[in-house]
């Protein structure tokens, strides 16, 4: 391999992460704060794909700005779905078989209602866009997804600043360290759980209006993604948004790199073997193995 | 009450399996014994799940994983010549022989961890079934028995494979052991306290459930005469798998049997009816189920007994017939 294929890999593999840090941090926040591990995530980012492709084919909107309704959008279609459906789950701090299950069910109705509408076909958004290539000299970079990339990033660290300054972030920063005690303070955790599970909908379908530029994409869109998004988040330790970037490039990488010694057919496995092998040695995330390094015994 | 109903249940099981031995002799279609068939081998499916899922408290989407194997075994053995009844034993043992591979390294993880590992397993064994060519790879295996093809002659060791689940689960139940699988699904802390090895009990109640599910798969495989990886090895297998015995009744033997029985004939005349709606319908089910009725069916037959029952002063009939298991307040 030489440097500058090295470089090209590199550069991919950074704007893979940043897609996969978006498609992530939905999850993050809602499993912080509410304990649910949210398979309809996928099932978000199915109907986010679509929604772009339907304003792009019927109004001839730019799937970018589709991208960008998404975002209110969905953020109002999860606090529909945590009033609907979520709020009547028995309350726990730890996950349960309940929600586990129906958020599973929620995300089979959310893919056969796609089948019903948009049938099992491949859909595609295809604009001028799609196949600009950007070349400074050896080096070679897709625009879009480079778009893609700063319009991903940007979000994520919009997110991490209202986390990190907000009444709102810290409201929900205190129900995921310490549910009880943030109550005490006056923390309505309905409210914020309801608000949270919009944010984690609304960036669900903001990745896959983005996604859904990059890739094809059938009723069944979100399960190759759903399986990476766990990976991510379990190796950035499930509740951290910088955890979820970094898992996000790590995963990037490997899967970037071992294109070039895994055979084409087996690479839908690589993320699925790396989840298997990340739980089993790092069953706490990178950070949770820094905290045991770093704690005196 | 209680206990004339409690000593009526072995009298109504084998009522129903006497019923269910006759049928084929009453000259049912073909297409009836079909869908019996279905149902024995989802029935199979249902109750090893519940086993490490209802029982053991480990929830597992990974059980295509046992199906698919146990096909392709018994699909190469039959090709090459081996008895059927024993290619069913080679799948049961080399699905035993995964759930070893797959359940020491799993079973380090706990709760949620679990179940989101099995998804990555089932997915990468999939991907690696459809590119083996040695065994079809994407395009599937052709299974090819010698001799006639005798549809009740499958009836029956379809049926013979649902009777052994309720056995094993039966005997699991009442046995030591299956305290010690539902002390560490109440809590797993407290069961090692107490000298079990939580991790042994999981790693031998996996191999037994993976064992039938295997089975389950072979009788299968030798039934369709065809098996392909985004079949037996498929997601939605996992998810009918894990849908039979919740939607039924979570670790109970009778809710995993009712939801077999259930989902068999709801999938197979939905799916003639409308090709695209039934697992929408799954999934509303199964919404429903969580949020209003966490026994199941079971327990929606419990509510109605209770209701038709006199005593109030008992806590009913119900709970000696169908055993005990809830979904709610069970953590991961």
């Amino acid at each position: 391999m030489t440097a500058v294929d090295f470089l090209n890999l590199l550069i991919a593999a950074v704007l893979l992460a940043g897609i996969y840090a978006v498609m992530s941090v939905g999850m993050t926040v809602i499993y912080g704060v509410m304990k649910i591990v949210n398979l309809a995530h996928a099932g978000f980012m199915m109907l986010g794909a679509y929604f772009a492709y339907e304003f792009f084919e019927r109004f001839h909107i730019d799937p970018l700005i589709g991208a960008a309704l998404a975002l209110p959008a969905f953020f109002l279609f999860g606090m529909a779905v945590h009033w609907l459906l979520i709020r009547w789950l028995p309350k726990s701090d730890q996950p349960t078989l309940s929600s586990l299950l129906l958020m599973f069910a929620f995300w089979l109705v959310l893919q056969n209602i796609g089948y019903l509408f948009w049938g099992n076909m491949d859909r595609s958004i295809f604009t001028p866009r799609t196949l600009t290539v950007l070349t400074l000299g050896p080096i070679s970079i897709s625009l879009l997804r480079l778009i893609v990339f700063f319009a991903a990033v940007l979000c994520v660290c919009a997110l991490q600043l209202a986390l990190s300054r907000s009444w709102y972030g810290r409201a929900m920063r205190a129900l995921i360290q310490n549910p009880y005690a943030a109550q005490i303070t006056g923390v309505d955790d309905e409210r914020i759980a309801r608000i949270t599970f919009g944010l984690g909908t609304a960036f669900a379908g903001f990745a896959g209006a983005l996604l859904a530029m990059l890739y094809s994409f059938s009723p069944d869109f979100g399960r190759p993604f759903l399986i990476r998004a766990f990976v991510i988040i379990v190796l950035g330790g499930l509740e951290s948004v910088s955890g979820v970037a970094f898992g996000a490039l790590v995963l990037a990488l490997v899967e970037t790199f071992s294109i070039l010694y895994v055979p084409a057919g087996y690479q839908p496995a690589i993320s699925f073997g790396l989840l298997v092998v990340v739980l089993l040695v790092f069953p706490k995330g990178i950070g949770g193995l820094l905290e045991r390094k770093w704690r005196p015994a | 009450m209680k206990r004339l109903i409690a000593s009526f249940q072995p009298l109504f099981a084998a009522g129903i399996l006497l019923v269910v031995l006759l049928l084929p002799i009453l000259g049912l279609t073909p297409n009836v014994i079909r869908i019996l068939f279905i149902t024995f081998v989802w029935i199979t499916a249902s109750l090893a799940w519940n086993l490490l899922g209802g029982v053991a408290g480990q929830v597992s989407f990974g059980f295509a994983v046992f199906y698919g194997l146990g096909a392709y075994a018994a699909a190469l053995m039959i090709n090459a010549g081996v008895n059927p009844a024993l290619s069913f034993v080679g799948s049961a043992a080399v699905a035993a022989l995964a759930s070893f591979l797959i359940g020491i390294p799993t079973f380090r993880l706990r709760g949620p961890y679990f179940a989101i590992a099995t998804i990555g397993v089932s997915e990468a064994v999939r991907v690696v079934m459809n590119n083996i060519s040695a065994v079809g790879g994407a395009g599937g295996l052709r299974v090819t028995e010698r001799g006639i093809f005798h549809q009740t002659e499958h009836y029956y060791s379809g049926l013979a494979i649902a009777v052994l689940a309720v056995c094993v689960s039966l005997l699991i139940e009442r046995s030591k052991f299956g305290l010690a699988l539902r002390a560490i699904r109440q809590d797993e802390d407290a069961a090692a306290d107490i000298g079990i090895n939580p991790f042994r009990c999981k790693l031998w109640i996996h191999a037994i459930a993976a064992a039938l599910t295997g089975v389950a798969g072979g009788v299968f495989a030798d039934y369709a005469a065809y098996i392909h990886p985004q079949g037996v090895f498929a997601f939605s297998t996992s998810v009918t798998i894990l849908l039979m015995p919740v939607i039924g009744g979570i670790g109970t033997i009778w809710g995993a049997v009712l939801g077999a029985a259930v989902v068999t004939i709801v999938e197979e005349q939905l799916v003639a009816v409308f090709p695209q709606v039934h697992l929408l319908l799954y999934g509303l089910l199964l919404m429903l189920i969580v949020l209003l009725e966490p026994d199941g069916l079971v327990g929606l037959l419990r509510r109605m007994l209770r209701r038709m029952h006199v005593d109030p002063s008992s806590r009913g009939p119900d709970e000696a017939l169908w055993g005990r298991g809830r979904l709610e307040g069970r953590e991961l």
